[in-house]
């Protein structure tokens, strides 16, 4: 696996699709399976970045079997955002999309992000934020920042990892245990 | 026994073509073995009606039924205008048409040049038209291109006629074609979107997976369980499917728009309210005469 802190690949949808919109549950499964080769092919690739430059249209179904897919398949080991993307009726097609297989997804825009599909719970939106705003968190970051144990922190960082908004990777703490490094899509 | 059904004397639209079916014997009756449809003087027929006459008809002559067509006004009333829309480049070979069929297809003679000009697009699942949802929402921005809205309005009925097409490619088993057509009425302010197919009707699909997929759902009505279809998008294939009927909605929704949706013997009408289609604002006919497959149409009324 590679190391954590490689930028993001980008990868343009418009190249795997045969034409400028993206029709239907069955084109969605052919599509999937070009994605899929790509990212098998680059292996050492934690985050992708899923250009949607040339992309006229999606329709629900199209969305739901090719990005929203690729996400859910490998939560919690890649990570995949969208960049590129400013058509309202696009973005409405992969909330829907994304919202019914609960899969968190990440637009950037610039520097700003916004979250569409599954949003996180009320217990863990702070924790999300605070791993959103920077390069990287660790629990016992956010528990001095917020006042809250080291034990609820860790909690909710792994629910957020779990649940596809956030990466992780191992490292070891001062104290020679093992601890969690989180970091945002991107 | 003849089964006749009387078309009236004024435009006709979905309800009315449903009164005028209740007022026959029953056209899919196992008694009827031959079926008219008469058209009289000044019945203009819409197109969410058009489509699903054109799927009934070709239903009855797949089921080997004599079929027939009689247009009182002949090519210069309703036939005329069905014979632009392609109406009768769709109807099986078999169905005898009076006065007589048209010569020519003038949506043959127009295609391409008048882009304004409604066209009923045949849903072929053995030769998929890869193009068909851009075609037919290329109609709609002749007409309202120039509305302040008009990329959302193409977006939503792009979305629309996406999601309503490849659902049949996905359900609908059968070999008869289905249908989809988009019409801009009395200045722009109404749009109809009609999809139909004459496979399995939705509940069909849907009701034998329920007690595994969404056991909590058993115990509602057709009505109910379709509001559920529309609002939190049910598949027989499971809690993440289903989310295309649930889309079009939403985007139906946005714009104000009605639904209509004919099963093989009901038909369920649904008005949004606080943002969502409810149970207690859809009306339900039962114990319709049987047409076989799911009909589709949504109705907005935009502001001008």
């Amino acid at each position: 696996m590679g190391s954590l802190n490689e930028r993001g690949r980008v990868l343009s949808l418009r190249n795997f699709m045969d034409r400028p919109e993206g029709w239907g549950r069955d084109q969605g499964r052919h599509v999937y399976q070009r994605l899929l080769r790509f990212v098998e092919d680059n292996a050492g690739t934690i985050v992708f970045k899923v250009s949607m430059k040339g992309v006229q249209r999606l329709d629900i179904s199209f969305a739901s079997e090719t990005v929203v897919e690729l996400a859910r398949r490998y939560r919690r080991f890649k990570g995949f955002c969208l960049i590129d993307l400013s058509d309202a009726d696009l973005i409405e097609n992969l909330d829907a999309a994304a919202k019914k297989k609960d899969q968190p997804i990440v637009v950037w825009t610039g520097k700003s992000a916004e979250v569409i599909g599954a949003e996180p719970s009320e217990g863990t939106r702070e924790a999300f934020q605070f791993a959103m705003t920077r390069a990287q968190a660790r629990a016992t970051d956010f528990a001095a920042r917020k006042g809250v144990s080291i034990a609820n922190a860790s909690m909710k960082f792994k629910q957020l990892w779990e649940q596809g908004f956030l990466l992780r990777r191992e490292s070891v703490a001062d104290s020679g245990g093992v601890e969690f490094i989180y970091r945002r899509i991107e | 026994m003849q089964c006749v059904v009387n078309l009236p004397a004024q435009w006709v639209d979905a309800s009315k073509l449903e009164t005028a079916l209740r007022s026959s014997c029953g056209p899919h009756d196992a008694r009827s073995f031959e079926v008219s449809f008469e058209f009289p003087t000044n019945c203009k027929v819409m197109v969410d009606a058009a489509i699903r006459l054109l799927a009934l008809a070709n239903q009855l002559a797949s089921t080997t039924r004599r079929v027939r067509m009689i247009f009182a006004e002949g090519e210069t009333g309703t036939m005329g205008y069905l014979n632009r829309m392609g109406f009768f480049d769709c109807l099986a070979a078999g169905i005898e048409v009076l006065p007589a069929r048209p010569s020519f297809s003038a949506a043959e003679l127009h295609r391409g040049s008048n882009r304004a000009l409604v066209e009923i697009a045949r849903i072929n699942k053995n030769a998929r038209d890869e193009e068909l949802p851009t075609r037919l929402t290329a109609a709609l921005m002749s007409s309202c291109g120039k509305r302040a809205d008009a990329k959302e309005l193409e977006g939503a009925t792009w979305t629309i006629f996406a999601e309503l097409i490849d659902n049949i490619f996905a359900h609908s088993r059968t070999p008869l074609d289905g249908f989809a057509a988009l019409q801009v009425y009395s200045g722009g302010n109404r749009i109809s979107v009609a999809v139909s197919d004459s496979g399995l009707g939705i509940m069909e699909t849907l009701r034998p997976s329920l007690r595994t997929e969404f056991p909590t759902l058993v115990g509602l009505s057709d009505t109910e369980l379709l509001v559920e279809i529309f609002r939190q998008g049910l598949s027989r294939h499971g809690a993440d499917r289903g989310c295309g009927l649930k889309g079009s909605a939403a985007k139906a929704i946005k714009f104000n728009g009605e639904l209509d949706v004919r099963l093989p013997n009901q038909r369920v009408l649904l008005t949004p309210a606080r943002g969502t289609y409810q149970p207690n604002t859809a009306y339900c006919y039962e114990g319709l005469p049987l047409v076989w497959g799911t009909h589709i149409a949504f109705s907005f009324r935009l502001n001008p």
